[in-house]
């Protein structure tokens, strides 16, 4: 502890009695004789005070909970629910339409977070934390800093050029992203574990005026946007992860 | 969303229950009705597509704010640092000097406190608006993708900007 003052973490803890025992009355005596740190515990309870009781709780309005509702109803197994008591035939093409709408739904949802991780790299100040082309030295920054290898087959050529990797989030994960560069276009690649996504096997779509494509190694997912042609993209991906 | 037996709907009716909490921190968040619910809605549409990595004894809730984060703005959680706060600094004196000072504070309206919160940096205001739905240091940490030690330091430079903002309210 300081000298003259606790510091404003230490009163912050003491005003929510936080502090271990041997602390807390070490940090009680200074405060007792401080008369700084005595009023800025009283500030501190003050605030949360202030926080817990000013600050207006606003409910859920109801049109967004109905909305929020009906998508839940939407997922698999309302769905089987619904259908199962009918007629063989149209047992069949109901379940197809059903799989191939939620399907259809939940790629959009990873489809439109990858483009989000694409916006972010040509909109960020610092696109990358790693500028570098060689892949020897990107593969190691990784380490620590993800729980998952991203290895890529592919080490960047004349034609696609390595430029840096960072670290994003995916939803509620961590994601290795690679930028690469075809001519003036970049490429964003995200790779992720993708064995608990519903994450297709190959998917090519146009997204908010980019072109993507999503697919599946193993237990990673991987996906590619750009604003470069989507056979460009496709020779990539080639090249990621060879068959 | 599996938890038990793959049960998708089960964790989904959970989600649900926390739905006011996650409008509340939207709403605080932005600032906005239409913005929060837009929020909101894309928040469980990606807590429903990564459903089945929710594994048993995630603290959904805390999962759920970790989600808003990152929907609020393409990489916005891990990308905070990008916005140091260094706008709510405090540039006057510590505040208060003295304890008419703390009853003014205490005297503050609704409406005060909401736009003070408002005029906080976002990194700041999130973290204070995480710390205000009481969860743990560890759970900010791991919402904001930063250290333990961090989310002390940064709560407690967030609280004295609010602070400072509140001066202005409290005259």
């Amino acid at each position: 502890m300081d000298h003259d003052h606790a510091t404003p973490e230490t009163l912050l803890d003491l005003a929510r009695d936080r502090l271990p025992p041997a602390e807390k009355a070490e940090v009680e005596r200074h405060v007792a004789g401080c008369e700084d740190c005595r009023r800025a515990v009283e500030v501190e309870r003050g605030l949360d005070g202030l926080l817990d009781t000013a600050l207006p709780r606003r409910a859920a309005p109801p049109s967004l909970v109905r909305r929020i509702e009906a998508r839940l109803e939407r997922q698999p197994r309302r769905g089987l629910v619904v259908v199962a008591g009918v007629a063989a035939g149209v047992i069949a093409i109901a379940a197809f339409l059903l799989v191939w709408s939620i399907r259809r739904d939940t790629t959009h949802v990873l489809l439109r977070e990858t483009v989000n991780d694409h916006l972010r790299v040509i909109h960020a100040a610092r696109p990358v934390e790693i500028e570098s082309n060689e892949m020897q030295q990107i593969k190691p920054w990784f380490t620590g800093r993800l729980d998952f290898a991203p290895g890529l087959a592919f080490q960047g050529d004349a034609e696609f050029t390595l430029r840096g990797a960072a670290v994003g989030w995916f939803v509620d994960r961590k994601c290795a992203v690679y930028v690469f560069a075809r001519g003036p276009h970049a490429i964003t690649l995200v790779v992720m574990p993708a064995a608990d996504l519903d994450w297709p096997r190959r998917s090519r779509a146009r997204e908010r005026g980019f072109e993507t494509l999503l697919w599946r190694e193993g237990d990673l997912g991987y996906g590619l946007v750009s604003d470069a042609d989507a056979a460009d993209l496709g020779k990539l991906a080639e090249r990621l992860t060879p068959r | 969303m599996k938890r038990r037996g793959g049960d998708t709907s089960e964790v989904g009716r959970e989600g649900l229950a926390h739905l006011d909490a996650v409008y509340n921190l939207a709403r605080r968040w932005t600032g906005s009705d239409s913005e929060a619910e837009n929020l909101v809605q894309e928040t469980y549409a990606r807590a429903f597509a990564a459903a089945p990595s929710f594994a048993p004894g995630t603290n959904l809730r805390a999962r759920l704010f970790q989600i808003l984060g990152n929907a609020r703005k393409p990489g916005m959680v891990a990308k905070a640092d990008a916005d140091d706060g260094r706008g709510d600094a405090p540039a006057g004196e510590v505040w208060p000097r003295d304890d008419s000072d703390l009853r003014r504070l205490r005297g503050l309206a609704a409406r005060d406190v909401e736009a003070a919160l408002q005029s906080l940096s976002e990194r700041h205001r999130m973290i204070v608006l995480l710390d205000v739905e009481g969860l743990a240091e560890t759970e900010v940490a791991q919402i904001l993708g930063i250290a333990a030690g961090t989310v002390k330091s940064r709560l407690a430079c967030a609280r004295a900007a609010l602070r400072d903002k509140l001066k202005d309210y409290a005259k």
